[in-house]
């Protein structure tokens, strides 16, 4: 078995035949990057020269973008999915500011961060910020980001790494979908990215599932203050005016999943909530609050889906918490 | 650096041919620009072996100078010895650390090492040069030739195990003779072909059962789904094909042919038929340097000759297992594939004539079977694959699974890469040659959308 070998010396034949192939690969690469970059097929605000408004997009870790370049919105609420019951249009009700939704589905605190980052370059200026610290914010150790889950390329500084990502099948999916809005055949998703889990957990059901992820205990006393990614927050908080106000949530859960004072847990949970508290301590207008305690209504199988994912009734509450704090800010009273 | 990746295909490779352009006009350069090059494809995200590599090379190239000069064996044997003693070490020794704890009843420490890439493959490559050059076949050679041998890029990782007689020579040709423009047809037809068999088809089985693998890691795969854990044998002869062929097309670009891997194993009427298809330059390796000389020495009186045939026949496919990880499933799948044989040498030369097409099946149903314990890991994980066997295949779900039919069937009735390859490149046809562009582009395309698989065989 050989490789096959030349029978006849056709050079410039052979030559077209080279021409032919890199052409086609050549021209189409750069027809493909062009087109690409006219449509933006992400609207992430890198390129594009069509003006198309937004995108259609379910899926939070690329529709995103869209949304927090948005300059209809000055305010965000960031976090995962313990964040999405908070109604944007509610909160800017009650604040009179504008809200969007930035949740991630299954986001970590570095990906939330990135999100942060894009949201902060796009806005000059930024309105209030709401922000969702689930238990992952509490790791003592900074885990390394899994290839490909979350797409950095998208939220980054570089053009030219998001336009190496947009020569890929979900970007030309991405890219026609944006064209078809373009000409009215098809609508944006909303803007401000509210979506209810209710639409699929539906109200009265109780899945014992999605147990909240926390961190690891801390292998030593010194290291159970060591929260790399409430130390990052930090950093960024501290950069804006101080006029900004920010507000802190730990999300509630079901009660069952509620670390007991005194235990090891228990411990590690008090620390966390302190680091978080020094990121808003004497920052005006701005608040801590943990809403991850036993009380009757965490303990209300009614206001949860899951052991992680409440209801509007509790939502509403919280909405009323961050609106107060916004108004007195550690002063403000908390009702739940 | 990964064939199927971005940085490799989008900027090392084009930056190499530039390179190499640049110094084809200049005899003297040319072998010294790829040893370059291939040191840093070697390098790129593998800086620490990098020395070992070098190291490698030049302790082989010196003692094979010593031994031109001295005729001292000893020289060779040592160096031989040498280079799989640190095979050994860096792939076997917490192998052999781990039994040996088990034997003794406590736990032996770990070595906290990486498998360096390649290291089989330089390995065997120093081997058949040093045991040819012992034998008076093989000349020495000055040492870019050397070290392009062992490091030539295309090869270095997963091979293919070319012999030194078969590219020492193309070294240092002029590549842009009169017709360099059909070798470079071919061989980027040749990179296309391995780049569609990689993405195309291996990965898109590998996406299907890599999580029925993972849930046989926590017990009996009990929902059919089992039955997709057989294809895996689809998967890696499109994942290494694909490979082979891709290095293949490298080579040709840099003005070396490297023979091919792969001839369509899935068509074979026998299991002795399907290794003279399967991982093809490995073969010849283990038949010429371990098969042979233990069926040629004198070890069993001659009436016992049939015995030790068979023992170096079932040996030599057991170190065929043992070569692809340092594992008992491999040595199990080894042993079981040096039985087949045995068994089907038996059969030819006893039992009656089986009709092709009966062979064609107990050989696939074989491969595919002795497949699963190849890639499960574990013993108790091949065993709860085999359990979940016991319960019908979920065709309603495979429908949405159309891989899981396509693959096996191009496995089945496609020839060889290299004689499609033939049968479009017999004469220029420019139109055609736009739409093997128009393929790559759709690859590259492909390649974009989700993270990069490894090729199985940079794990062996």
């Amino acid at each position: 078995m050989s490789l096959p070998t030349s029978t006849s010396d056709l050079a410039p034949e052979w030559g077209r035949c080279l021409a032919a192939c890199l052409g086609a690969l050549g021209i189409g690469a750069l027809l493909l990057l062009a087109f690409m970059i006219v449509v933006d097929p992400y609207d992430s605000g890198k390129f594009g020269l069509l003006g198309i408004d937004g995108v259609d997009d379910r899926d939070t870790h690329t529709a995103t973008a869209s949304r927090a370049r948005d300059a209809r919105f000055d305010s965000a609420v960031i976090g995962n999915s313990t964040a999405q019951m908070l109604d944007p249009a509610e909160l800017s009700r009650a604040t009179g500011l504008r809200f969007v939704q930035l949740y991630l589905t299954g986001g970590s605190p570095r990906e939330q961060l990135a999100v942060l980052d894009f949201f902060m370059r796009n806005h000059q200026r930024v309105g209030a910020l709401v922000f969702i610290t689930d238990p992952w914010w509490c790791a003592h150790d900074r885990a390394e980001p899994a290839p490909g889950r979350f797409p950095y390329w998208l939220y980054g500084k570089s053009s030219l790494a998001y336009a190496a990502r947009l020569i890929s099948w979900p970007a030309i999916e991405h890219a026609s979908q944006r064209i078809s809005i373009g000409f009215g055949l098809r609508k944006r998703t909303d803007p401000d990215g509210f979506f209810s889990y209710e639409d699929i957990w539906l109200p009265g059901t109780f899945r014992e599932t999605n147990r909240p992820r926390d961190p690891a205990l801390a292998v030593t006393a010194a290291g159970r203050d060591i929260f790399p990614e409430v130390s990052q927050l930090d950093d960024v908080i501290k950069k804006l005016p101080a006029s900004v106000p920010v507000v802190l949530l730990v999300p509630p859960t079901f009660y069952t999943t509620v670390a007991i004072p005194g235990t090891a847990e228990g411990v590690e949970r008090e620390a966390c909530d302190a680091a978080l508290r020094r990121v808003v301590a004497g920052r005006p207008h701005s608040n801590f609050i943990n809403y991850r305690i036993d009380n009757a209504l965490t303990r209300d199988p009614a206001n949860f889906a899951d052991f992680i994912h409440y209801r509007p009734s509790i939502a509403a509450r919280m909405v009323e918490g961050i609106a107060a704090s916004f108004q007195l800010g550690q002063a403000a009273r908390i009702d739940f | 650096m990964l064939f199927n990746d971005y940085p490799f295909l989008l900027v090392f490779l084009p930056a190499a041919i530039l390179i190499y352009r640049l110094a084809d006009p200049h005899p003297r350069l040319r072998i010294w620009t790829l040893v370059l090059l291939s040191l840093a494809f070697y390098g790129y995200g593998n800086p620490p072996f990098v020395p070992l590599l070098v190291l490698s090379i030049l302790i082989n190239w010196l003692a094979a100078l010593a031994y031109v000069r001295t005729k001292a064996t000893i020289v060779i044997t040592t160096a031989i010895v040498a280079n799989l003693a640190v095979l050994a070490l860096f792939k076997y020794a917490n192998f052999l650390a781990y039994n040996v704890g088990l034997v003794l009843g406590r736990p032996m420490p770990v070595l906290d090492i990486a498998l360096p890439l390649g290291i089989s493959f330089f390995t065997f490559h120093h081997i058949m040069y040093l045991v040819d050059l012992r034998k008076g076949k093989a000349p020495t050679y000055s040492l870019d030739r050397y070290a392009l041998y062992i490091a030539f890029f295309p090869q270095a990782l997963a091979g293919p195990l070319a012999r030194w007689s078969q590219v020492m020579q193309q070294f240092g040709r002029q590549v842009y003779a009169p017709g360099w423009q059909r070798e470079f047809c071919l061989g980027i037809s040749f990179i296309a072909m391995g780049l569609f068999e990689k993405l195309f088809l291996a990965d898109r089985i590998g996406q299907i059962i890599n999580p029925v693998y993972a849930q046989a890691q926590l017990g009996p795969v009990t929902n059919g789904d089992a039955w997709l854990a057989l294809s895996f044998n689809f998967q890696i002869l499109f994942d290494f094909a694909g490979y082979s062929d891709i290095a293949i097309g490298l080579g040709l670009l840099f003005g070396v042919r490297l023979p091919v891997n792969f001839n369509a194993p899935f068509r074979s009427t026998s299991i002795q038929d399907f290794w003279q298809r399967w991982h093809i330059t490995l073969m010849l390796f283990l038949r010429d340097y371990v098969f042979n000389p233990l069926v040629n020495t004198r070890i069993l009186p001659r009436r016992f000759f049939p015995v030790q045939y068979f023992f170096a026949m079932m040996l030599t496919m057991a170190l065929c297992g043992l070569w692809h990880g340092a594992s008992w499933t491999f040595v199990l799948w080894g042993i079981l594939h040096g039985c087949a044989l045995v068994l089907c040498s038996l059969w030819r030369r006893y039992g009656p004539r089986l009709p092709s097409l009966l062979g064609w099946v107990l050989t696939v149903i074989f491969v595919l079977v002795t497949g699963v314990i190849f890639r499960a890991g574990t013993l108790d994980v091949a065993w709860h694959i085999f359990q979940g066997l016991a319960i019908p295949p979920n065709l309603e779900r495979w429908r949405h699974l159309l891989p899981i039919f396509i693959v096996p069937l191009m496995a089945f009735l496609l020839p060889a890469s290299q004689d499609i390859i033939e049968l479009l490149t017999r004469r220029p046809r420019p139109w055609l040659a736009a739409l093997v562009g128009i393929g790559l582009l759709a690859l590259l395309v492909d390649l974009g959308e989700r993270n990069v698989y490894e090729f199985a065989y940079f794990n062996f």
